[in-house]
């Protein structure tokens, strides 16, 4: 068997084990280094397996149990370009905040590292693993790390408060996950995707679609889809910037990888034949976090919060690229995943370097300050860019190959969500940089501090300039969020990958029999460029008006007359109470109606 | 075997009731620890003696200690923050 | 929401959910009866594969032993998260140690010693505890219990050197720093045991050690060091929380006393 696979996440624990002994004994400088080395290594190997796995998937069983006549013993990891990619940008996402950290507050004795570590190695088996329970085991570790880097800066109650909403809604999912997961061993005896995937068969009773119901809404509390998405921005506002690089770069979107895994290896044997009942409740789910986050993105004015909001908004487009169940709207999901992250992931640390700079994170307060800093405004620019999905962009990419399946399949309206969605999470950025960066436009009345906005410094040294391990990865995330869309023969590789993963027979062949079965090469159908780019274009150019409108005169004179639209602004914002006893009651309704629909749709 | 499986899921189903509706917090973890010590109990009725002893030691012992351990802090922490809102209550009155 | 009108918003839902969830459940197999293949093939082969007489032990760190080291090292974050977020703030890591009038004296509450028949009752536990501790962990391959549940009753050991009352014997086996050491040289050994399978050309976490007769201490090849090792990292990493949350409270009471 090939021993590079379990390295992903051999590597990350081992050095988290590995400083968590050393602890106050090794200095800061080992820490990093140990740090950087380990998630560089770990993305080598990850790359390198992408890279073999592009022919023909891996299967890696554990202690060598390799199935015995068709029934796995033992847990296995599953390499295809999908996971072993993701694993990947895991570690990319975590190098660039290693570097970005490498200025950042003191580390209590190193133990940031450890959590990072642990975090790295939870999401990297997280994307390889093929074992419904192993899967959960690293959803827990990722979430436990999650919580406890969440919380780092104890100081302030907001942060405590912002940790609790994001520990005790995970922890609920993941409990509802767990009990899904028992209620699939219960009916099939099995815990092997492929193996309880085969057991099924065709039975799309309510058993196995209420424990499928449980599983994914466990999931997608780490997705943040609506109703489920509340603890996001609390979450996002109060961790330490290079945490939330990974919370919003790739974790949400693990969850909603982990859905479109446990979908296509387990379930759609059982739910073919209802297919577009799944289609439907999923559209809907995700069409609300797409708009949802839009509106409530751009009534942001903590930037850290605005852009948790985009993440949200932009989840629900890859929750609506999975929804469509074809291989090609997976192929644009899994692209517009990576270059959402990047550029997300660019837009944070810019983030991280305002408040290193000016020791604030509010727009109103920030309100020309950047000015100085031309460069780190145009890596903002270039997420915005990024998020609104002009054409080099990945994101640009990613939604020309879901919006083309879409149309192909009569959901053409998902056209008006994506083009919704994008504009108003781009013009918020943008609005922003043209307040802090170029200081033009109305101020915000910042008489009255946000209560959220008593950050801390998180850097401790001279303010007065933007060191270049800061500036570096953010640029670097930047230009790969470019480079997301433009590799040749990309989107090929991504589709014909992508129908391999679709490939329910498939998979259980290659995991149960050790089937040799290469991936097929799918021709790949030209999608009508010109529409997509107009599209873009337009989506760009839209955003940047709304900008403009939002910080003329003319925004808050037309607020005042616009009394339906403030009121549900204001309905909306009330949703977001901050209290976890609501998120828990909302929570409840998400599991219910998503149940009961589905149940509903595949009985009729 | 059938009476004791149903006594005992009777007693399960009685002590996790009893945990939910206390609502003084120190009560609520020593339930806990007594509702663990009857869930390791219909483990061990269930011929799991492995997963039985698991449930004791961590939901009956480990468990409810940490319980135990958290809102002793948090007590101890309230009644510091107290005193020093106090003492500087008293510092400003001087 | 208030919380009348959440009260019964979640109430609606969770009935919504239990009525589901009753519903699934009527379509499960009747009770007693397990209808997966996987449990019976294990059953049946890991005494002839493993040589060990405990199956549930070969589940956890053989035949899924990849999540036994997932979930060690759930425990191992956990404990450094709590560390993380109990940490002292930086501004009270002065004066916090002036205090000479902890808050327990100040209401009048005298810092309880334990009675002697405490003392006597723990003091005397303690070692029965660690040889049952012990034993468990060593046994683990042989006889339900193993590193999970030996590891946590080990950590209660010196917990009752703290009921007992002698608080500088409790910081001096919980140091800290020690206990720390002991967490991550438990993880770590655990995650160097599957390497050898890995280097012999098989995969992560084969067994190559002999597996000896079954029945003996010294059978089922690398189950019982693994188990160890898990024993090792549970004991310590449970104590390393205990000592966290009690550190304070010992400081001041160790001060008081002298």
């Amino acid at each position: 068997m090939n021993p590079l696979v379990p390295l992903p996440l051999l590597i990350p624990l081992a050095a988290a084990f590995l400083l968590g002994l050393l602890n106050k004994r090794c200095p800061r400088w080992f820490a990093d280094s140990i740090a950087i080395l380990a998630a560089s290594a770990t993305g080598v190997v990850s790359l390198i397996l992408m890279h073999e796995s592009a022919l023909r998937p891996i299967v890696y069983w554990y202690g060598a149990w390799t199935p015995r006549s068709g029934i796995a013993l033992g847990v296995d990891f599953y390499v295809d370009p999908f996971s072993a990619g993701l694993a990947a940008f895991v570690c990319l996402l975590a190098l660039a905040s290693f570097i970005f950290s490498l200025h950042y507050f003191d580390s209590v004795g190193n133990l940031f590292h450890v959590l990072m570590l642990g975090f790295i190695a939870a999401m990297c088996g997280f994307s390889l693993s093929g074992d419904l329970f192993n899967l959960f085991v690293y959803f827990e570790l990722m979430s436990v790390a999650a919580f406890a880097l969440c919380g780092y800066k104890t100081e302030e109650p907001s942060t405590q408060q912002g940790a609790i909403n994001f520990a005790v809604l995970n922890t609920i999912g993941a409990f509802l996950a767990l009990l899904g997961l028992g209620m699939f061993y219960a009916r099939t005896g099995a815990l092997n995707l492929a193996q309880i995937g085969r057991t099924l068969g065709h039975d799309s009773g309510v058993l196995v679609v209420t424990s499928f119901v449980f599983v994914m809404c466990g999931l997608l509390v780490k997705a943040a889809a609506f109703p489920f998405h509340f603890w996001l921005a609390d979450a996002h506002a109060v961790a330490p910037t290079p945490v939330c690089v990974l919370f919003s770069g790739i974790m949400v979107e693990l969850g909603v990888y982990a859905v479109a895994r446990v979908y296509w290896s387990l379930m759609d044997g059982a739910l073919a034949p209802h297919r577009s009942a799944l289609t439907g409740v999923l559209l809907v789910v995700g069409t609300m976090t797409a708009l949802l986050g839009a509106c409530m993105c751009f009534a942001q004015r903590h930037i850290k919060r605005l852009l948790a909001f985009s993440t949200i908004s932009h989840t629900g487009l890859l929750i609506i690229g999975f929804a469509l169940l074809k291989p090609g709207a997976l192929a644009g999901a899994a692209l517009y995943l990576i270059g959402h992250g990047a550029a997300k992931g660019a837009l944070f640390l810019v983030a991280g370097i305002l408040l290193h700079r000016c020791g604030s994170i509010d727009e109103a307060h920030l309100y020309g300050r950047g000015r100085k800093m031309p460069w780190t405004g145009a890596v903002f620019v270039l997420g915005g860019f990024g998020l609104v999905g002009l054409i080099p962009f990945g994101t640009f990419a990613g939604e020309h190959a879901i919006e083309f399946i879409a149309e192909r399949n009569h959901q053409g309206w998902l056209d008006i969500v994506f083009f919704l969605a994008v504009t108003i999470t781009a013009a918020a950025v943008f609005r922003v940089y043209a307040r802090v960066f170029l200081g033009r436009g109305t101020r915000l009345s910042s008489g009255a501090r946000l209560k959220t906005v008593d950050e801390r410094r998180e850097t401790s040294g001279p303010h007065n300039h933007v060191p270049a391990v800061m500036f570096l990865p953010a640029f670097a995330l930047g230009l790969l969020a470019i480079a997301a869309g433009c590799i040749p023969g990309e989107t090929h590789a991504v589709l014909t990958a992508a129908c391999a993963f679709a490939d329910h027979a498939g998979y259980q062949a290659r995991v149960l029999e050790g089937a040799f079965l290469p991936i097929q090469a799918v021709a790949s159908e030209h999608a009508p460029l010109l529409s997509s780019v107009l599209r873009s274009l337009g989506a760009t150019l839209a955003a940047i008006a709304l900008a403009v409108f939002a910080i003329s005169p003319a925004w808050d004179r037309g607020r005042i007359y616009s009394r339906p639209f403030a009121r549900s602004m204001a309905f909306i914002r009330r949703l977001h109470s901050g209290r976890v006893g609501d998120y828990v009651a909302y929570f409840a309704f998400g599991v219910a109606a998503i149940g009961i629909a589905l149940a509903f749709l595949i009985a009729s | 075997m059938l009476v004791l499986q149903a006594t005992i899921l009777i007693f399960v189903a009685i002590t996790a009731t009893a945990v939910v509706f206390t609502r003084q917090p120190v009560r609520q973890v020593v339930g806990l620890s007594f509702y663990g010590i009857i869930l390791g109990l219909l483990f061990f009725i269930l011929q799991a003696p492995d997963v039985a002893l698991s449930q004791i030691t961590i939901g009956a012992v480990a468990l409810p200690l940490m319980f135990m351990l958290s809102l002793a802090k948090i007590r101890r922490d309230a009644e510091e923050r107290k005193r020093r809102e106090e003492s500087e209550h008293r510092r400003e009155a001087a | 929401m208030n919380r009348r009108v959440r009260r019964w918003f979640f109430l609606i839902c969770a009935c919504a959910i239990f009525g589901l969830f009753v519903s699934a459940v009527r379509q499960m197999p009747t009770f007693g009866h397990y209808r997966g293949p996987y449990g019976d093939i294990l059953n049946r082969e890991t005494v002839y594969e493993r040589h060990i007489t405990d199956v549930v032990t070969a589940v956890n760190f053989d035949w899924r032993g990849i999540d036994t080291l997932g979930e060690e090292s759930i425990l191992f974050l956990s404990v450094i998260g709590t560390l993380v977020l109990l940490r002292k703030p930086s501004s009270e890591v002065n004066d916090s140690h002036d205090e000479n009038d902890t808050a327990d004296k100040r209401k009048g509450r005298e810092i309880p010693l334990p009675s002697a028949a405490t003392r006597v009752a723990t003091l005397g536990l303690v070692g029965p505890l660690v040889v049952f501790g012990l034993y468990i962990v060593a046994h683990g391959h042989l006889t339900p219990g193993g590193g999970f549940q030996g590891g946590v009753i080990l950590a209660t050991a010196p917990l009752l050197v703290y009921l007992a009352g002698d608080l500088k014997s409790f910081k001096r086996i919980a140091n800290h720093e020690t206990v720390q050491i002991g967490e991550a040289l438990g993880l770590l050994g655990f995650l160097i045991l599957g390497l050898p399978g890995m280097i012999r050309g098989g995969a992560y976490l084969r067994n190559v050690l002999p597996l000896g007769t079954s029945g003996h201490v010294f059978s089922g090849g690398m189950i019982a060091p693994i188990n160890v090792c898990t024993g090792v990292a549970v004991s310590a990493g449970l104590v390393a929380v205990t000592y966290v949350f009690l550190e304070h409270t010992l400081e001041t009471r160790l001060r008081g006393r002298r």
